[in-house]
C-alpha cells in the first residue's frame, strides 16, 4: 500500500470518530444544565416570551429531531449563529476574529516547548549524571510539576509589579511598554506582523508570559522524555556498531542518535497539542486574552449551544488532524512503521 | 586446518596484533574491577585466534580495549601495550583511533538483531563506512555496497541494499553486519560472539562465510565465544580466559587433545556428549569471581578440583607446560609438569616477583 492510499484510509476512518465525538458533545450540551433561553431573557422573563424564544430556537422540538438537525449542520459545515454571546453573529465570523490570538499563543507555547525542552533533554541525555544534567533534570521536574493555572496567576502578579520584586527590573516598561494582561495587539491584516518588526516585538512580548505558562508542562515533559530517549539510544548496540565503524561523535549524535531518539518524542509533542486546546481555555481566561478558549468559556457559561457545539466540533476536528499528522511523521521518521497493519 | 604448517611459520612471522600485559579496569565508587588483568597474546595475518571463557571472564572487554571503545569509568592502565602492525594503539588520540576503527580493525557484535540502526537502510550504513574510510560517495559507493552484500552471500543484493534492517532475517542481518565490517578491507576482524544469537544452521553458514572471507582476504580474525564447539571449528589458536586472565594458550588441536589447566579440562568435560558413559553432565561448580583486587593467588582455586595449599599464596604465571611443549602455556602451579611441585611453585613465585620489579 502506498503512503497516500494509507492516508486516504486514515481520513476515511476518522469520519466515525467525528460522528461519535459530535454525538457525545450534543448529549453533554443537552443533558447539562445549560439554559440558553433564560440566558437570553434574564432572570425575570415571563413564560410567554420564554416559550416564544424556545420555539424560535427550535428547542421545543423532539430531541432526536434536534440531534439530526445538529449533525446535518455540522457535517455540512454550517456552524450556525451564536445565540447568547454575540447574538446573530455567525460562528465563522466569531472564530475568525478570535482564533488569531489563540493561534499566536499556541504557536509560541509549542515552539518554546520544542526549542527549549527537547534540546535541554538531549543535552542532559548526552551528558548523563553530570552537574548540568542534574540541573536540567531537576528543572524539568519542577517545571513539569507546576500546574498552569497556578503558574499563570503567580507569573501575572509577579510581572505586573516586577519593579518591586525583581530588583528594579520593570517588565511592563522593558523594550516596549505593555501591560501583562489583555489580548496581544495583532495587526488587522495579520501579515503586518512580518513587515513591521515593532509590531512583531510588541505582539510577542505581550503573549510571552501566557505562552510560557501554557508551554511549561510540555517543556518539562519533552525534556524528561528527550533525556530518557537519548540515554536509551546511546546505550543500544547499533551505536556501539557505529562507533566501531569509526563514526565521529558529531555524526554519531546527529545521524544515529537524534533520529532514533525522536521516535518516542513524536507522540509527546502531538499529545501536547491536545493539551494546548484545554489549557488555552484556562490561560486565556487568566491573562484575559480573548481567544478561542475565552470564547468557548463564555459560550459555556452563557449556554450558547450552537457556539459551544461548533467549537467542540472544531476541537475534535483538530485532534483528528493532529493524529493523522502524527502518523505521517511516524512513517517519515521510522521506516519500521508499516502501512498495511500487521506484516 | 593446516595446523602443522602454520605453527612452523608462526614464530617467524611478525604478528599483526600484539597484546602485551593488557590491563583494563573499571573504577567504580565501590571498588576497582580488573576486568582484564594482564593478558598477552598475538594474532598473525590469516590466522584465527579464539578467546574462550565463561560470561564475565573479560572476553568482550578485551575486544573493546583493542578497539579503543572502553567507556568511563573503564580505563586501560599504564603499562599495557597493544601493537597493531607496528604501531602502538594505546597512545593514539581519539581522532587517530577513529581511522583505525572500521578501517584497519573492524568488529562484528553479538546480536545482529540490534546491531544495525533501524532507521537507516542497510545500504546507507555500509556506505557510511565507505565514505568515512575511503571517501567513496554516490553511485560508486552504492555499487561497492552491492558488491559487498553479494560477497557475504546475500541474494538479490541490488534490491536488498535499499531495504531496512527489519526487512532482513537474523542470519541476513549478521551477513549485512559482516559486509559493513569488511567495507574498508580491514586487516583484523574482531568477532564478539557473532553466532550466539543465531540458530545452529545459520550459525554454521556464518562460520563458513567467515572462513571463506578469511581465505580470500588474508584476514586475521579474533574470535570471541563461550562455545567450545565453535572454537574447535574456527580457530587456529585458542586462549582460555578466566576472571580477566589468560589461563591457557595453545594451538587448537593441542588444546582439545591435551588440555592442561584444570579449568580448560573442566570446560571440555562440560560439553554435552563428550562423556558418553557418564550419567550426569559434569560441570564446574560456582561462578567466576569478580576480579576486584590484584591477584596474589590463583583466581580459579576456589573451584579447582586439583587445588593445593600454595594455590592461595602464589599467583600462577603463564609457563610452558613442559620442557618439550611447543607453544602451549598454562597459568597453573601444576606446571611445568616435568619439575617437582616445589620447584614448579618456585618458578611461578620467581616470575611473579620479577614482573612486579619490572612493573615498578
Amino acid at each position: 500500500m502506498s503512503r497516500w492510499r494509507y492516508f486516504a484510509k486514515r481520513v476515511l476512518l476518522s469520519i466515525p470518530v467525528l460522528v461519535f465525538g459530535a454525538s457525545i458533545t450534543f448529549l453533554v450540551i443537552r443533558a447539562g444544565p445549560l439554559d440558553p433561553v433564560s440566558a437570553i431573557l434574564g432572570p425575570q422573563g415571563d413564560p410567554q416570551a420564554y416559550e416564544a424564544i424556545e420555539r424560535r430556537l427550535g428547542l421545543n422540538q423532539p430531541l432526536w429531531q434536534q440531534y439530526i438537525d445538529y449533525m446535518v449542520r455540522l457535517f455540512t459545515f454550517d456552524l450556525g449563529q451564536s445565540w447568547v454571546v454575540q447574538p446573530n453573529t455567525s460562528v465563522y465570523e466569531l472564530v475568525l476574529s478570535y482564533a488569531p490570538r489563540t493561534i499566536w499563543l499556541g504557536f509560541w507555547s509549542v515552539l518554546i516547548a520544542i526549542f527549549i525542552g527537547i534540546p535541554l533533554g538531549f543535552y542532559a541525555g548526552l551528558n548523563p549524571n553530570t552537574f548540568s544534567d542534574y540541573v536540567a533534570s531537576f528543572g524539568g521536574i519542577v517545571w513539569r510539576a507546576m500546574p498552569n493555572f497556578w503558574l499563570a496567576v503567580i507569573l501575572m502578579s509577579v510581572l505586573s509589579q516586577s519593579e518591586k520584586i525583581l530588583f528594579g527590573f520593570d517588565w511592563e516598561a522593558w523594550l516596549v511598554p505593555t501591560i501583562v494582561t489583555g489580548p496581544p495587539p495583532l495587526p488587522d491584516p495579520i501579515w503586518g506582523l512580518f513587515t513591521n518588526p515593532d509590531q512583531f516585538l510588541r505582539a510577542l512580548k505581550k503573549i510571552a508570559p501566557a505562552a510560557i505558562v501554557l508551554g511549561s508542562a510540555s517543556m518539562g515533559n519533552e525534556m524528561r522524555i528527550g533525556r530518557t530517549a537519548v540515554l536509551e539510544t546511546i546505550n543500544s548496540n547499533y551505536i556501539e556498531t557505529a562507533k566501531a565503524k569509526g563514526v565521529p561523535p558529531r555524526s554519531l549524535v546527529w545521524k544515529h542518535i537524534f533520529r532514533n531518539a525522536l521516535i518516542p518524542l513524536v507522540p509527546i509533542i502531538t499529545g501536547e497539542a491536545f493539551l494546548l486546546i484545554g489549557g488555552s481555555v484556562l490561560v486565556e481566561t487568566v491573562f484575559d486574552i480573548s481567544g478561542i478558549g475565552f470564547l468557548f468559556f463564555q459560550g459555556i457559561t452563557n449556554g450558547d449551544m450552537p457556539l459551544v457545539g461548533s467549537l467542540m466540533f472544531i476541537f475534535i476536528l483538530l485532534v483528528v488532524v493532529i493524529n493523522i499528522v502524527q502518523d505521517l511523521l511516524y512513517t517519515i521518521i521510522d521506516p519500521r512503521v508499516g502501512y498495511d497493519g500487521g506484516n | 586446518m593446516a595446523q602443522t604448517e602454520r605453527t612452523e611459520t608462526r614464530s617467524e612471522q611478525e604478528p599483526l596484533l600484539s597484546v602485551e600485559n593488557l590491563q583494563t579496569a573499571f573504577f567504580t565508587d565501590k571498588e576497582v574491577i580488573r576486568a582484564v588483568d594482564g593478558i598477552s597474546f598475538d594474532i598473525r595475518r590469516g590466522e584465527t585466534v579464539g578467546i574462550v571463557g565463561e560470561s564475565g571472564s573479560g572476553k568482550s572487554v578485551t575486544a573493546r580495549s583493542i578497539m579503543g571503545l572502553v567507556d568511563t569509568p573503564g580505563r586501560i592502565l599504564d603499562g599495557s601495550s597493544i601493537r597493531f602492525d607496528g604501531e602502538e594503539l594505546t597512545d593514539k588520540t581519539e581522532k587517530e583511533y577513529r581511522n583505525i576503527r572500521g578501517g584497519d580493525i573492524a568488529m562484528v557484535f553479538q546480536d545482529p538483531l540490534t546491531s544495525l540502526n533501524p532507521v537507516y537502510s542497510v545500504g546507507n550504513q555500509i556506505k557510511e563506512a565507505l565514505r568515512l574510510h575511503q571517501g567513496m560517495k554516490g553511485a560508486q559507493a552504492t555499487e561497492e555496497a552491492i558488491d559487498l552484500l553479494e560477497a557475504v552471500g546475500i541474494p538479490d543484493a541490488s534490491r536488498r541494499v535499499k531495504e531496512y534492517p527489519h526487512e532482513f532475517s537474523g542470519g541476513m542481518r549478521q551477513r549485512a553486519v559482516i559486509a559493513m565490517a569488511l567495507a574498508c578491507d580491514p586487516e583484523l576482524l574482531i568477532c564478539d560472539e557473532p553466532t550466539t544469537a543465531l540458530d545452529v544452521t545459520i550459525q554454521a553458514q556464518i562460520l563458513e562465510l567467515l572462513d571463506d572471507l578469511q581465505e580470500k582476504r588474508d584476514l586475521a580474525i579474533m574470535f570471541i565465544t563461550h562455545d567450545m564447539g565453535v572454537i574447535a571449528e574456527t580457530s587456529d589458536r585458542v586462549n582460555v580466559m578466566y576472571a580477566g586472565e589468560v589461563v591457557e594458550s595453545a594451538p587448537v588441536e593441542e588444546l582439545f587433545a591435551n588440555p592442561r589447566h584444570p579449568y580448560t579440562q573442566g570446560l571440555l568435560k562440560s560439553i554435552p556428549g563428550n562423556q558418553p558413559d557418564a550419567d550426569r553432565l559434569e560441570t564446574i561448580e560456582g561462578d567466576v569471581p569478580t576480579p576486584n583486587e590484584p591477584a596474589t593467588y590463583c583466581r580459579f582455586e576456589p573451584r579447582c578440583p586439583k587445588a593445593f595449599d600454595d594455590c592461595t599464596r602464589v599467583h600462577p604465571e603463564g609457563v610452558e607446560v613442559n620442557a618439550d611443549a611447543d607453544d602451549h602455556t598454562a597459568a597453573c602451579l601444576l606446571y611445568p609438569e616435568d619439575e617437582s611441585r616445589e620447584e614448579a611453585v618456585a618458578v611461578h613465585d620467581r616470575r611473579g616477583n620479577d614482573e612486579e620489579v619490572t612493573n615498578e
